[in-house]
């Protein structure tokens, strides 16, 4: 019954919006609080079209990707090198296990200190966030490459690196891209905090100064952009997981 | 194929006598930790010979294949090729694994596949496409090139495996117990597919399999290996089969010289358990 | 004594110990007057002497009871609407659109509304992470249930035990292992959102605190923060597995 699921839940969502104008018109809750569906679509459309949302979306999306497709390339790579040595793997593994139950964002006041409240000090905080969930995936994914492809690869007589590239990463893929995707929603997070604290134009600074002057039409309209920016993002990586994984679907 | 009369101790010779072994086997040892799996192991093949391998279970057959490969070293005595000891893989020495599944690699279409093997030789790409072609016709699958692992029968996937072994114009082709996980007609259509290839090619096989009628079907020689073999040899019998070539399902399995290897091969299994 | 070594997992020390003891050596041969660098020494002074006068203990005590009381809210909303929608496959339908849509804001992104309407203090803080919580509980308590024996509640039905009967004693009990991992990760998470909320606004607890070391130019007390931080994540962690692996042994073949 695929439609009376499509029915029932879209039903419950625009009863939820329905609710949410219903509160906000009744002043049930203080409009300095909470603005209406109504007023956030306005602030949301006014500043898309006239103002600067569009520019500080762009931002926060552009600071967002680069840390994490820095974070993606390092994790990556460093993930394969690491996976696929048994040796590097005991040397180092204690050590990645101690950082990794650190909050990235606990690196933040670190990285202002080396570096001081600039971009750079943003995208690297992201990239070091980000780092850790495809590093440990992709490590994980080379751990674990069948025993008999090893064999395989080793009869053919084909090169570390071909190796690696042939039949490691491939094997690898599904774990690397979970970790990718885990990787993106804490560089969006990181993005966020990153403009915060560094005063860095974005969204994250945007709504950080709406709530300050007690503009929650534009903080809610915001929140909104930032949860499209969450929902789309996952989306577009997911779709590309999919197509990246289609062999393991038969 | 006619069998040569076998001695216990064999010289090395030079490469340049043409009816020279190709493999010997020169009172091999094999440790695994403190047990010793294989001892005092010495054989020979020739040039083309089908040999077959039989023996119980922690007899060491698996890890034989692994010592042609060079992946493994013996702890006593020496593999040799051409007369020089076997040091690594070679190029032209392929392995049929008997977990077709696991050897193949699930993310690459059935050319994908075999095109693997033709990159690792550094086969340029201009003739990849045709020796993949012509190798997938070999073994039946060439409406099936585009295809993935994961769509295949266990049949298919193991042709599959054979065709990339194949791509490698293997001298020797390794083979551990190849059709063990199959069911018994695609086991015998197989087998009559890989004595044909083999035979056109003049491919030497070391054939693993626990199935006795399979071993005396396929070789020329049947050695049978026995497990524990403390001080003695590990090498419990040697079987000749003069059966004639090529051979059939029905006509060569009623033949009574393969009866009589069938009830000796029986006997001596009976006897050694 | 080599097997006692082998069995610490001695190899993994290596590398950490001996960055950290180059960094004190090249630090001491080479006085750095430096904002953003410490010696490890001094670091474990600082940490030292913020145990000793209690300050560490009453922030760590700040930033697990907002964590903590967090997790309570957002993770027990999150896993009774957990078990409902895993036993009702209509619930769960009707609701999916509005996860879908709610479930994607950031939970970072949710702070400066927390101020606007808490101010700051326990409240601002436990609402973020109450939200950010919610949706890990769910989806992961949902599957935990929906993973139930379908035989077991056929037969629960058949015996004309009451909803709420076969919720306690059925559903509950069988879903336990699971919800329980899920429960591990969300005290993670809660953790972590405690700490980013202190770090980006907040000013109570280790977050703080952290933040203040470095505005302060107090780089030992800075990475002594970071330090305790980590250990406090780790340990809480390690203390659940250990709980996991005892209450669980047998339920859970291998779980992470």
């Amino acid at each position: 019954m695929k439609t009376r699921a499509i029915v029932s839940s879209v039903s419950v969502s625009v009863s939820l919006l329905a609710l949410w104008a219903l509160i906000a018109q009744l002043e049930w809750i203080s409009p300095i609080f909470l603005p209406g569906p109504s007023a956030t679509w306005q602030s949301l459309s006014e500043g898309l079209r006239h103002g600067e949302l569009l520019h500080l979306t762009f931002g926060t999306v552009e600071r967002m990707a680069y840390g994490w497709a820095l974070a993606s390339l390092i994790g990556i790579a460093l993930g394969a090198l690491i996976g696929i040595s048994p040796l590097l793997r005991t040397w180092l593994q204690p050590t990645l296990e101690l950082i990794r139950p650190l909050p990235a964002s606990a690196i933040v006041p670190v990285a202002i200190a080396f570096i001081g409240l600039s971009p750079a000090m943003v995208l690297v905080v992201i990239a070091f966030g980000a780092v850790w969930p495809v590093l440990l995936a992709t490590t994980h994914g080379f751990a674990n490459i069948e025993p008999r492809l090893h064999e395989v690869g080793r009869v053919l007589r084909l090169s570390p690196l071909a190796f690696i590239v042939k039949v490691g990463l491939p094997n690898a893929m599904p774990d690397a891209l979970a970790g990718m995707r885990l990787s993106l929603t804490v560089s969006l997070i990181l993005a966020i905090v990153g403009e915060m604290l560094a005063s860095q134009e974005g969204l994250g600074l945007a709504i950080l100064q709406a709530a300050r002057s007690f503009r929650s039409a534009d903080l809610f309209a915001g929140v909104v952009l930032l949860g499209a920016i969450g929902f789309v993002s996952n989306s577009l990586l997911g779709m590309a997981e999919r197509r990246a994984l289609a062999w393991k679907q038969i | 194929m006619h069998a040569l009369p076998r001695t216990q101790h064999l010289q090395v010779v030079t490469p340049a006598q043409t009816d020279a072994p190709l493999i010997v086997f020169d009172q091999v040892a094999l440790d695994f930790g403190a047990v010793r799996v294989i001892n005092r192991l010495s054989f020979s093949m020739r040039r083309g010979e089908f040999v077959c391998v039989i023996g119980p279970s922690g007899c060491g057959k698996t890890t034989l294949l692994r010592l042609l490969t060079g992946l493994v070293k013996p702890s006593a005595g020496e593999v040799r090729r051409h007369g020089a000891p076997i040091t690594g893989p070679a190029h032209d020495v392929a392995i049929v694994f008997q977990d077709y599944a696991k050897a193949l690699l699930p993310w690459r279409s059935v050319a994908g596949n075999v095109s693997l093997a033709l990159e690792a030789a550094h086969v340029a790409k201009s003739e990849r496409a045709d020796r993949i072609r012509h190798l997938l016709a070999k073994v039946g699958l060439a409406q099936h090139a585009d295809k993935y692992p994961g769509q295949l029968s266990g049949g298919m996937q193991q042709r599959l495996q054979i065709a990339r072994c194949l791509a490698q114009e293997p001298a020797l082709l390794l083979m551990d117990e190849p059709f063990g996980a199959l069911d018994a007609m695609t086991r015998q259509t197989l087998q009559d597919e890989m004595l044909q290839l083999v035979q056109e090619s003049g491919t030497t096989v070391l054939f693993i399999t626990h199935d006795l009628e399979e071993a005396i079907y396929l070789g020329d020689t049947v050695l049978a290996l026995r497990a524990a073999p403390g001080e003695g040899s590990s090498l419990a019998q040697t079987f000749e089969v003069t059966l004639p070539r090529p051979r059939d399902q029905l006509s060569t399995r009623e033949e009574p010289e393969f009866l009589r290897l069938r009830r000796a091969a029986f006997d001596h299994v009976k006897d050694t358990h | 004594m080599r097997a006692l070594l082998d069995r610490l997992g001695w190899r993994g020390w290596v590398l950490p110990v001996t960055l950290l003891a180059l960094a004190e050596a090249a630090m001491r041969i080479n006085p750095v007057e430096s904002d953003a660098l410490a010696r490890p020494t001094d670091v474990l002074n600082a940490m030292a002497q913020a145990i000793a006068n209690g300050s560490v203990l009453s922030l760590s005590a700040q930033t697990l009871a907002a964590a903590l009381a967090g997790l309570a809210l957002g993770g027990g909303l999150g896993l009774a609407a957990g078990i409902w929608f895993g036993l009702s496959r209509a619930a769960a339908d009707a609701a999916s659109l509005s996860i879908d849509l709610l479930r994607p804001v950031p939970s970072v992104a949710l702070i400066p509304l927390s101020m606007l309407v808490f101010g700051f203090g326990f409240r601002m803080e436990i609402a973020v992470i109450a939200f950010t919580c919610f949706w890990p509980m769910l989806l992961l308590s949902q599957a935990a249930v929906r993973n139930v024996e379908p035989r077991l509640l056929e037969v629960a039905r058949v015996l004309g035990f009451a909803w709420w009967e076969r919720v306690l004693k059925l559903v509950l009990p069988a879903a336990l292992p699971r919800i329980f991992v899920a429960f591990r990760l969300c005290v993670g998470i809660a953790l972590v959102v405690a700490v980013t909320t202190e770090i980006a606004a907040n000013p109570q607890g280790l977050g703080y605190a952290l933040m203040n070391a470095q505005q302060s130019l107090r780089p030992d007390l800075m990475f002594a923060m970071l330090l305790w931080i980590g250990l406090l994540g780790w340990g809480l962690g390690a203390g659940l597995l250990w709980l996991q692996r005892t209450w669980f042994r047998h339920s859970l073949a291998q779980q992470p």
